[in-house]
């Protein structure tokens, strides 16, 4: 073991300047710009689902959508601001609301008219293109935001990685129904709510060791 | 009553400055570190080496709270250290120092700890007990056949029980054989063979009745 004094001696040796980070509210804003952008270019390559224009004046459709991206929104925000060391973890419950609107939106939804799923409501063809958004809406932001949130690994990394996972999952939720018309309740509930446990719940299980793999090493020769 | 409420805060202020003296609590100077480490990102070195100095004492008291072992509390504070220094650009100079170094320092005296516990929960430490109970000779009464054989070796003539016990039991060298029985190098040689011809004849039989 190196002794202390020559730990900071070595330290300070090879130090070299930083960049500051910027304003972890100006970073979120970057990471949703990203996301805008992967859901705008979704929508070029795959169009929209035809039926949106009238779908979004119906009232709990359109409550939930908002939902949906308040949760990103706000997950995200609270993600960036949990991965400082200086700020409070009460952070974490800020998109609490937007999920509870989200969440209610859904059950509500599929209370309303749970029969309308029939028999031949989900076809094959239609839940692997909904695979292909998930996977295409969800990839990019996971990475990008793990590179970016890569400094909170030796501080905060369940929270922050659950933060951020809830945030991806919301906005690949959000994608999900601009996309697809698998209003069948069940398809909602699936994607929805399926997407969000999943998220946070790979999150969870492997943000430590995700983080601990992109880590910023702290190494004595830089 | 003026006596008596006069004592014990005499007595009190004694003790705290005894208690003072014993072990200087050291103090978060917030504004000085903030602004050290304000230069540190800038690339000031020895405004980051004076901060790394001062900060050490204090992580040290924290970690005395949370630890026990002194290499432990040194392992801590280098592993505080080397994150500081691994995120120091999450600083914001236009907030306190204090609480991020103290967030810093739970969540790695929080980690040490729990790694500290899962190990404790999966290995047992070696202690002279353990070293003692592995040597062959603690374990002998163990073997199945230990009895067997000590009776066999009883059995064998004076000279050849001697022998055996010497070269094979104390696991002599022949030198030393001879030296501490007072036989021969020659006549330990054959007696020893002569016993082990002999054990592996008792034994046998009696494994074959």
């Amino acid at each position: 073991m190196i002794a202390t004094p020559d730990l900071i001696e070595s330290l300070a040796a090879n130090m070299k300047p930083v960049r500051r980070l910027r304003p972890p509210v100006t970073r979120a804003a970057c990471w949703l710009l990203l996301a805008a952008l992967v859901v705008a270019l979704l929508a070029v390559s795959q169009g929209v689902r035809p039926d949106l224009a009238r779908r979004i004046h119906d009232p709990s459709f359109a409550a939930g959508m908002v939902g949906a991206i308040l949760t990103g929104v706000l997950a995200a925000v609270a993600a960036f601001l949990v991965s400082l060391p200086d700020r409070s973890r009460l952070w974490l419950l800020l998109p609490a609301p937007a999920v509870v609107l989200w969440l209610t939106n859904i059950g509500y939804q599929c209370l309303g008219d749970w029969v309308s799923f029939g028999p031949h409501g989900v076809s094959i063809g239609e839940a692997t293109r909904c695979l292909a958004t998930l996977v295409l809406t969800s990839l990019p932001l996971s990475l990008a935001m793990l590179v970016m949130l890569r400094y909170a690994a030796p501080l905060r990394p369940t929270a922050v990685t659950c933060m951020g996972s809830l945030s991806v999952a919301a906005i690949t939720a959000t994608a999900l129904s601009l996309f697809h018309s698998g209003d069948a309740t069940l398809m909602i509930i699936m994607f929805n709510i399926g997407t969000a446990m999943m998220f946070v719940g790979l999150g969870g299980l492997f943000g430590r060791r995700m983080m601990q793999w992109i880590a910023p090493r702290p190494s004595i020769r830089e | 009553m003026t006596e008596r409420n006069g004592r014990p805060p005499l007595l009190r202020l004694v003790g705290n400055e005894d208690a003072a003296r014993a072990a200087p609590e050291p103090t978060i100077r917030d504004t000085d570190w903030a602004i050290l480490m304000a230069h540190a990102q800038d690339g000031d070195r020895s405004a980051y080496q004076r901060l790394l100095r001062e900060i050490t004492p204090y992580l040290r008291s924290l970690a005395a709270r949370r630890h026990r072992d002194p290499s432990d509390i040194e392992d801590a504070v280098q592993d505080i250290l080397l994150t500081v220094h691994a995120i120091r650009h999450t600083f914001d100079p236009t907030r306190p120092f204090g609480p991020w170094l103290v967030t810093i320092a739970n969540r790695r005296f929080i980690d040490r700890l729990r790694r500290q516990g899962r190990r404790r929960d999966r290995e047992t430490p070696l202690t002279p007990e353990h070293e003692t109970f592995s040597e062959p000779r603690a374990n002998l009464e163990e073997r199945p056949d230990r009895h067997e054989l000590e009776q066999a070796i009883d059995e064998l003539p004076p000279m050849q029980r001697k022998a055996v016990q010497l070269l094979k039991l104390n696991e002599m060298s022949l030198k030393e054989a001879s030296s501490a029985s007072g036989m021969s190098v020659a006549s330990l040689k054959v007696n020893v063979h002569r016993a082990v011809k002999n054990l592996r004849k008792i034994l046998g039989d009696r494994s074959e009745p």
